[in-house]
């Protein structure tokens, strides 16, 4: 099975539903110029030599323009893929996605549909306040959108491919640090996790979290790079000895509620650990969601681990310490016990 | 910093306690809340709190010493962490040093909200609620146990009762034989570890089974290293407890002016009585025994007589409103006497359930020192040995008690015929200081009423 980084991962996705269904197309900021990077990320290198500009469509930097265009293309009944350079500037579009792509179809009683995907890339990476925040909670909290959180190239593929074809407006977060490190846009500290994916066909379907490891103790729910630190935790508690099970939720919105009940009701602890930060996250929702559904299985306090309620810093010291730790999440596990 | 482990100042009355064992060794890592060493108070064997996070670095005292209240007999240090005076050439952190130099370190760094670990601790105990997590509730209401029955045996977050808590305690229950109180005294006599001996017949360690194990381990260690011999007796170190029994008795038979008062009655219809109460029990229920009943006769007629329910340290008499009610029990470590609290207020079941639970928690030695005190009328019951009369002396600053003999069938005469009545032999002590003849005599025949006519105390 060949392997890939989840950049490669995301753009044969894009490749095989282009492919697939002439309605999809993409739209964003230098994403096919001749020269340029395909996107800010590379994710969509090379992909307008093969679709031609018609397919790949490079905007002036205007973000309201590309959400605005994304939400009318596929009202019309386009499969638009568009993207931001950065999460951040996801708060440019808050109108378009919030209040038209999000609510059409429910103030419409069905009559419109909006089938976009709007990829963001998220995570703090030395890059100061602006081009750092981890914005999935944001929009948690919107009824009408979905919202994932790819992982490892075989959910960044299957994935995509879901939230193409489906019929709602659809969020996919990408990490920074988890794009892959090689290549000219790799961030320092990337971790890089290059993953076997399918050449057949294949589907993740959104809403479908996943155990990344099975433990017996405590359930840690972590996202995106967090995943990968609550994993590393895990090894370290290991020798506690304490046997941790780790969640990847893969989709925020709908939540794999059942999968977390089950694990949390089987271990009796929970952490979660996010990026963002900690207050009104969507890892309080997942405590509220397990306080209410499971508390007699309960044997300990819900932690969460998250970002102290300060914007990104950008000295890297800072930086260090605002990102959860590996060790911050053995700190939280332990005091548990 | 290394945290110093102080001795904490558990009894009232003493100011050494016996180091009993550490439960951690040099090196283990401990957390701040777990139980670190234990002691022995003239009351009680207790837990006592490692009072911080880190390893276990110093040890300052051994099993059996006498430890000071108050004094340092260890420390806590982060691992790594070098201790004062073990290295000399060791410039302080950048923290410390500032800290020294009475700069405040925090206040010029921006607010970072620690999260994840420690938190906030749990509010200071309140008497009566007892911290388990939920999942130890379930648990543990499934098993049919209750949480009182594990209190302070917590070993989650903040000390609260976990599953692993209730999971410990099934096992233990399963797992540990019962031991009769002659075996449990003669195996501390002679330093025997009950863990050691192989009960006869399976689930109960008698006196014969410690008595075959002590022949099979030789003399050597029916003869404890507190006990030096010399020729064919023995010099016993005194326990605490022991101490105390002792000093309390000499004050009691030198301050009080006793006089015992004795009755029979005929305890026929409250053995009946209890009889058809404990047919009529639910499974699990705690049974009410003969001492129960007099426990609430004794609240019923002390409401009569507010003057025997009262303390006198010599100058001033104290009447009190409530009955807290003394119960004399027979331990292993010595004679203790745990109290209920506001007996007038309970009932029979009631009564059952909690003074099984103290009578339990003392046999085990996890009784508290506050569950020990602030009695004010006390009672004492032989008859399960087969004493039929005796003299109870006053657990002062009380001014009376009162004690139980055994009930045996007796011919007795009544109209005319003779029957065979259940008899019970009663005595009160009071202190004639404060309580004269005729009202002590009233007192104890308002016992034997409610005795004879035992339907009376629902009223």
């Amino acid at each position: 099975m060949p392997k890939m980084t989840i950049a490669e991962a995301l753009r044969q996705a894009i490749r095989e539903e282009m492919q697939r269904d002439e309605r999809v197309f993409c739209i964003g900021e230098d994403i096919g110029v001749e020269g340029g990077f395909g996107g800010a990320f590379t994710v969509t290198l090379g992909l307008s030599q093969e679709f031609g500009h018609d397919r790949i469509i490079d905007t002036p930097i205007s973000e309201a323009a590309i959400a605005g265009m994304a939400v009318g293309a596929a009202i019309a009944g386009m499969r638009p893929i568009a993207d931001v350079q950065y999460g951040d500037f996801l708060f440019n579009m808050m109108d378009q996605l919030a209040n038209q792509a999000a609510k059409l179809r429910y103030m419409s009683g069905g009559t419109l549909s909006v089938p976009m995907v709007m990829r963001a890339p998220v995570g703090t990476t030395g890059r100061g306040a602006q081009h750092a925040q981890s914005l999935e909670a944001f929009f948690t909290h919107v009824p009408g959108l979905k919202v994932v959180c790819p992982a490892t190239a075989y959910d960044a593929k299957g994935l995509l491919k879901s939230a193409v074809r489906d019929d709602n407006p659809v969020l996919v977060f990408e990490h920074k640090l988890l794009y892959g490190s090689k290549g000219p846009r790799s961030e320092k500290g990337a971790i890089s996790p290059v993953g076997e994916v399918p050449e057949e066909e294949y589907l993740v379907p959104i809403g479908k979290g996943i155990i990344r490891r099975p433990g017996k103790d405590v359930t840690i729910v972590a996202n995106l790079l967090m995943m990968y630190r609550a994993l590393a935790a895990a090894e370290t508690l290991a020798d506690h000895p304490i046997d941790v099970e780790v969640i990847d939720p893969r989709s925020l919105v709908p939540l794999d509620k059942d999968l977390i009940l089950e694990s949390v009701s089987k271990t009796g602890r929970l952490v979660i650990v996010e990026e963002d930060n900690l207050t009104n996250g969507w890892g309080a929702e997942v405590a509220a969601l397990v306080s209410d559904k499971a508390f007699w299985w309960l044997d300990a306090p819900i932690k969460r681990v998250a970002a102290p309620d300060v914007p990104p810093p950008f000295a890297p010291v800072l930086e260090g310490e605002y990102v959860p730790s590996e060790q911050k999440i053995v700190d939280a596990v332990l005091s548990m016990f | 910093m290394p945290i110093d482990i102080l001795v904490p100042p558990l009894s009232q009355t003493m100011d050494t306690l016996v180091l009993v064992e550490w439960v951690k060794k040099v090196g283990d890592p401990v957390t701040k809340g777990e139980t670190l060493f234990t002691v022995e108070t003239d009351k009680a064997t207790l837990e006592v709190e490692a009072p911080g996070t880190g390893v276990l670095r110093t040890i300052l005292a051994k099993p059996g010493d006498e430890i000071k209240v108050k004094s340092v007999i260890g420390s806590i240090a982060e691992p790594g962490e070098v201790l004062q005076g073990t290295v000399a050439a060791v410039s302080p952190s950048p923290a410390e040093k500032s800290q020294s130099l009475g700069i405040a370190v925090s206040s010029s760094q921006p607010v970072i909200t620690t999260i994840g670990s420690g938190g906030s601790s749990l509010p200071v105990e309140r008497p009566g609620r007892i911290f388990a997590s939920p999942r130890a509730r379930r648990l543990a209401g499934q098993q049919g146990i209750s949480l009182t029955e594990l209190q302070s045996s917590g070993t989650g977050p903040q000390r609260a009762i976990i599953e692993r808590d209730v999971k410990a305690y099934l096992e233990q229950q399963s797992a540990s034989p019962r031991v009769t109180p002659v075996a449990r005294r003669m195996a501390e006599m002679a330093g025997v570890d009950l863990r050691t001996v192989v009960p006869a017949k399976a689930g109960t360690i008698t006196k014969a089974d410690v008595q075959a194990s002590l022949q099979q381990l030789g003399p050597s260690v029916s003869v404890p290293a507190s006990e030096v011999a010399q020729g064919t007796s023995w010099k016993v170190k005194l326990t605490p407890t022991r101490k105390t029994i002792a000093r309390r008795m000499l004050e009691s038979h030198r301050t009080v002016a006793p006089v015992t008062y004795m009755s029979e009655v005929d305890a026929t219809r409250l053995t009946k009585l209890r009889k058809r109460i404990l047919r009529e029990l639910r499974e699990g229920a705690d049974r009410p025994t003969i001492t129960d009943f007099l426990v609430r006769i004794t609240c019923l007629v002390l409401a009569q007589h507010p003057e025997l329910n009262a303390t006198f340290d010599g100058e001033t008499l104290e009447l009190h409103e409530s009955v807290h009610m003394a119960l004399a029990v027979d331990t292993p470590r010595g004679l203790l006497a745990p109290v209920i609290r506001n007996a007038e207020r309970k009932g029979l079941a009631e009564l059952a359930h909690l003074r099984s639970d103290l009578v339990d928690r003392a046999v085990k030695g996890t009784i508290t020192p506050q569950e020990l005190s602030d009695g004010t009328f006390t009672i004492t019951n032989l008859g399960t040995l087969g004493i039929d009369h005796f003299t109870p002396i006053i657990n002062t600053p009380q001014v009376a008690i009162l004690g139980v003999g055994r009930i045996r069938e007796v011919p007795a005469v009544k109209k005319g015929k003779i029957r065979i009545r259940q008899v019970m032999g009663l005595a009160v002590t009071c202190d004639h200081r404060i309580i004269d003849g005729a009202p002590a005599a009233r007192f104890l025949k308002d016992i034997c009423t409610l005795v004879e006519r035992p339907d009376m105390i629902w009223l």
